[in-house]
């Protein structure tokens, strides 16, 4: 089973600013797990009905897609830097 | 007829392989069964050895204006392309002709409606062994690999 990953790693330098934080998504996680459920009923319902348009598979399908996105993030790493100019940009997500 | 065989015909009939491709791979499929083996399955799409897909872009030092460069360093997991492309499902018939079209334009006669995951699968696996070594006129050496 795939997890979503628990933290993102953002650090960002430059002449003005030096800022470096580790965002704990393992918090969020629960907060968006127990708000799915609160409106689980109104996405069935609202999936129910857009069904016979073909708009609730759609929104089935984006659902579904927007989870397997989110737990595919595991491991994304994104490093800019220019060691001239003393800039950093560094994202990563575990 | 197994199974194979059908799917063999239809996409001989679909015309997704040629005639000669068909000739092969029956040919092949009967040699399996009569020396007794296993009767042949469509072989399962295993998954890319390499984990990410990395992007390096170096500036060369020694080039004008190569000092100034950034120095990217990307990894992106192959899980995410594998989900990035499974989005293409929910663009509109209405977009993907759209899309059909413009590549039209430019010469590309491709159906985007016709690439199904088994082939998005088989283009991930692919890009196991992809690798690029771009040296730029800007002095920047960009390598693409999958590790």
């Amino acid at each position: 089973m795939k997890w979503p990953p628990m933290w993102i790693r953002v650090k960002i330098k430059n002449e003005n600013t030096k800022f470096g934080i580790w965002l704990p998504l393992f918090l969020l996680w629960p907060l968006v797990l127990v708000l799915l459920i609160a409106f689980s009923p109104f996405i069935i319902i609202g999936i129910a009905v857009l069904w016979p348009s073909g708009w609730g598979k759609l929104a089935w399908l984006a659902l579904r897609s927007a989870g397997g996105i989110i737990c595919a993030l595991h491991g994304l790493r994104v490093d800019v830097a220019n060691p001239r100019r003393n800039e950093i940009v560094y994202i990563s997500v575990v | 007829m197994t199974d194979s065989k059908k799917k063999i015909l239809e996409m001989l009939a679909k015309g997704k392989i040629s005639a000669d491709d068909a000739y092969r791979l029956l040919g092949v499929l009967d040699e399996d069964e009569g020396s007794g083996g296993e009767p042949a399955r469509a072989e399962p799409v295993t998954r890319a050895s390499g984990k990410y897909l990395r992007v390096n872009v170096i500036p060369d030092p020694d080039s004008p204006g190569g000092e100034r460069g950034d120095r990217v360093n990307v990894r992106v997991p192959l899980s995410l392309i594998r989900a990035g492309i499974k989005l293409t499902s929910l663009i509109p018939s209405e977009a993907m002709d759209k899309v059909n079209d413009s590549l039209k334009e430019k010469g590309i006669n491709f159906d985007v409606r016709s690439v199904k995951a088994e082939d998005i699968e088989e283009l991930i696996q692919a890009l196991g062994d992809l690798e690029i070594d771009v040296m730029s006129g800007k002095g920047e050496k960009v390598k693409v690999f999958v590790e």
